[in-house]
């Protein structure tokens, strides 16, 4: 057999080799995926976009920084409309065909509840990054919320309203869905033990725009404060006309409030809103101010609360991932659980009900900006609900 | 006071309801055509005003401008739209038009961004007292914006020659098309006036909440429907009152039904018992 032959031979078995140990290479250096279920269409679209940019921008810092492991990271996205029975599908699709290392919910709390008991079903770790209703978390110890359950921040609000900002005659408008019910919820359980005095309160629906007869009420009942839950594109005509009839009690809001598109709706009426929510704009920490700047250079529009919500679940996930030194689904949920993370929404950690464990931040709207007002970190009042 | 407030911004949101679901009964007077894509049209409406009046400084200019435009593209959607699928059931027309409104949503959107956009500086905000009532000046603006179109309408209808061969039209199409009437043209007509009106309110509407969102027209799509039910079907002078009376009533309503209905809720109910009552709607055609 000459050098030739011999050569010949050995070919296809050097060959093999060396496919297998590029597949092998391939393998280790094959992205982490992340599934996010998100609305990019419909009437949540305006949320989804910026949870979906946070989400983008924690891949895009992660990848920078050298990905987890040496792993790029990857995000596997589908519009779900904020709808559950899309939601569904989604999750069984990113479980079962992209196979996916962990989920991340950037919809809203009907999509995600859905989606939730799909994931602990699959025992594939779930990270709900705004979403409020309390059942989310209750599909399971697989499923993580990353932001404030309603009741926790209504509680911060009386709180904020009543030993801070010393007022006691409160009106509610309450925005009538589970966001709204739950934040309102919350303010009046401890409104009392505040100081604070209830004198009316007033229902809208998402859809509502004009809110004359509420305000021609509101104006008659003359309270010092108004505690109002709802999104900005109701919470900036709200705000305008309530102002415009001339009511000038203090107005609070929440972080449905928490964008500057709110600003620019309001205009001068915002000046002066007090917000609970999850960003603190004048934040020392380095991972906010980097999260803010960023945001704003990659995607040309002010960051929200939202974003910075998508923004942390991603982070949250990456740094599971990085501590199990793993993608096993147990291994990656159990490292979820022992979180203690500086995000850009604050240092988070979690409860065994997988609820978020962190300080509510007080913004109040300043020259057309929001800006730090107060931090309430009393944590037996912002206990979340453990079962 | 609370009394009188409550009235004024009833009969505002009944101005507003009034100018929308005219143009949609127009439409279905003429063909019996359920225009549900009309509530795309008057957001189409507030936004061309908004970016007209950021471009120029100008809200008048806005507001004509964007009447004007959101005529014409009624007149491209009859044209392109419900022309071919006429002798269709009404079905057809009544999915296609869904299936545009939808389309409308979501071009916006992709066009104009998720967010929705807002005045540069917004116009007309001031607040006006008088013994104890209060209305924005840019409410003021409106009803009075739905009160000049409505009476020009109604002058147009009765006194122009077109507007005669209008409503004969209206009331027997054969008829009129023997005695000389250019149907088609009436069918144009009524779809610029009935889309300007809309663009009317949608830009008026604008201007009050500071905001144009792909999905403002998502409540009046379906609630102009009821009005114009109540109005009994096709009937413009019918529609008005409804819508009036829808306004006030869900103003009444929110403040005290509010615990227990949701506002939108408001004019289904009253839609609901006025039907039980008579059928027909509360004015019914002869």
């Amino acid at each position: 057999m000459g050098a030739k032959s011999l050569f010949k031979c050995f070919l296809p078995v050097a060959f093999t080799i060396a496919l297998s140990a590029l597949s092998a290479l391939a393998m280790t250096d094959s992205p982490i995926k992340i599934g996010v279920n998100v609305p990019l269409t419909g009437f949540a679209a305006s949320d989804g976009e910026s949870a979906l940019n946070g989400a983008k921008l924690a891949v895009d810092q992660i990848n920078k920084a050298g990905g987890v492991d040496g792993r790029k990271l990857e995000l596997v996205v589908y519009d779900d409309q904020a709808s559950p029975k899309e939601s569904v599908a989604i999750a069984t699709k990113l479980i079962e065909k992209d196979k996916v290392a962990v989920g991340v919910s950037c919809s809203y709390s009907g999509a995600t509840r859905a989606a939730a008991g799909v994931y602990q079903a699959a025992k594939i770790p779930y990270l709900s990054a705004y979403a409020i209703h309390p059942d989310i978390t209750r599909a399971g110890d697989y499923v993580f919320r990353t932001s404030f359950v309603g009741e926790v921040q209504g509680r911060a609000g009386a709180k904020l309203v009543g030993d801070l900002l010393k007022k006691n005659r409160a009106v509610l408008i309450t925005l009538n869905n589970d966001f709204g019910i739950s934040l309102a919820a919350g303010f009046k359980e401890k409104a009392g033990e505040y100081g604070v005095t209830i004198v009316n309160e007033y229902t809208y629906s998402i859809k509502d725009r004009q809110f004359g007869p509420i305000v021609a009420k509101v104006k008659a009942d003359k309270p010092d404060v108004i505690y109002a839950t709802g999104y900005f594109f109701t919470a900036g005509p709200l705000v305008t006309q309530l102002r415009a009839a001339g009511v000038d009690a203090t107005i609070i809001g929440q972080e449905g409030f928490d964008t500057q598109t709110f600003i620019d709706i309001a205009g001068t009426a915002a000046e002066g809103v007090i917000i609970t929510t999850s960003l603190g704009r004048d934040s020392k920490s380095q991972e906010t101010q980097d999260f803010i700047a960023q945001y704003e250079m990659m995607f040309n529009h002010k960051t929200d609360m939202v974003a910075a919500s998508g923004h942390t679940a991603v982070k949250v996930a990456a740094d599971a991932i990085k501590r199990a030194g793993t993608t096993d689904s147990a291994a990656v949920r159990d490292a979820i659980a022992a979180t203690n993370l500086a995000a850009s929404t604050g240092t988070i950690s979690f409860n065994s009900l997988g609820e978020i464990i962190k300080d509510v931040q007080v913004q109040v709207v300043k020259d057309g900006q929001f800006h730090d007002f107060a931090v309430i970190s009393d944590a037996k009042l912002l206990a979340p609900p453990t079962e | 006071m609370l009394f009188v407030n409550l009235c004024m911004q009833g009969l505002l949101q009944g101005g507003i309801y009034a100018l929308i679901a005219i143009g949609l009964t127009l439409v279905y007077g003429l063909l019996r055509i359920l225009h549900v894509a009309h509530a795309g049209l008057y957001t189409l409406g507030g936004y061309i005003a908004v970016i007209v009046t950021n471009t120029t400084g100008s809200f008048s200019l806005g507001l004509m401008t964007s009447m004007l435009a959101v005529g014409l593209v009624g007149m491209v959607i009859y044209r392109l739209i419900y022309q071919p699928i006429l002798d269709k059931p009404p079905f057809v027309a009544l999915i296609a038009s869904i299936g545009l409104f939808i389309a409308l949503e979501e071009i916006y959107r992709i066009i104009f961004g998720p967010y929705g956009i807002t005045f540069a500086a917004v116009p007309l905000q001031g607040a006006v007292n008088f013994a104890g009532t209060y209305l924005r000046e840019c409410e003021i603006a409106a009803v009075l914006l739905a009160t000049l179109l409505i009476a020009a309408l109604t002058l147009f209808t009765k006194h122009s020659r077109i507007g005669i061969a209008w409503r004969a039209t209206v009331t027997d199409p054969e008829m009129s098309q023997s005695f000389g009437v250019d149907v088609v043209k009436v069918r144009y007509l009524n779809f610029f006036i009935g889309s300007a009106m809309a663009a009317g309110a949608g830009s008026m509407v604008a201007l009050m909440n500071n905001l144009v969102e792909p999905t403002m027209g998502s409540v009046p799509s379906y609630k102009a429907l009821a009005i114009i039910v109540l109005g009994g079907l096709g009937n413009v002078r019918g529609t008005l009152i409804a819508a009036l009376v829808i306004g006030i009533a869900e103003t009444f309503g929110t403040i005290y039904l509010g615990d227990y209905l949701d506002r939108d809720s408001i004019a289904f109910a009253f839609l609901i018992l006025v039907l039980m009552v008579k059928p027909t709607g509360l004015f019914a055609k002869g």
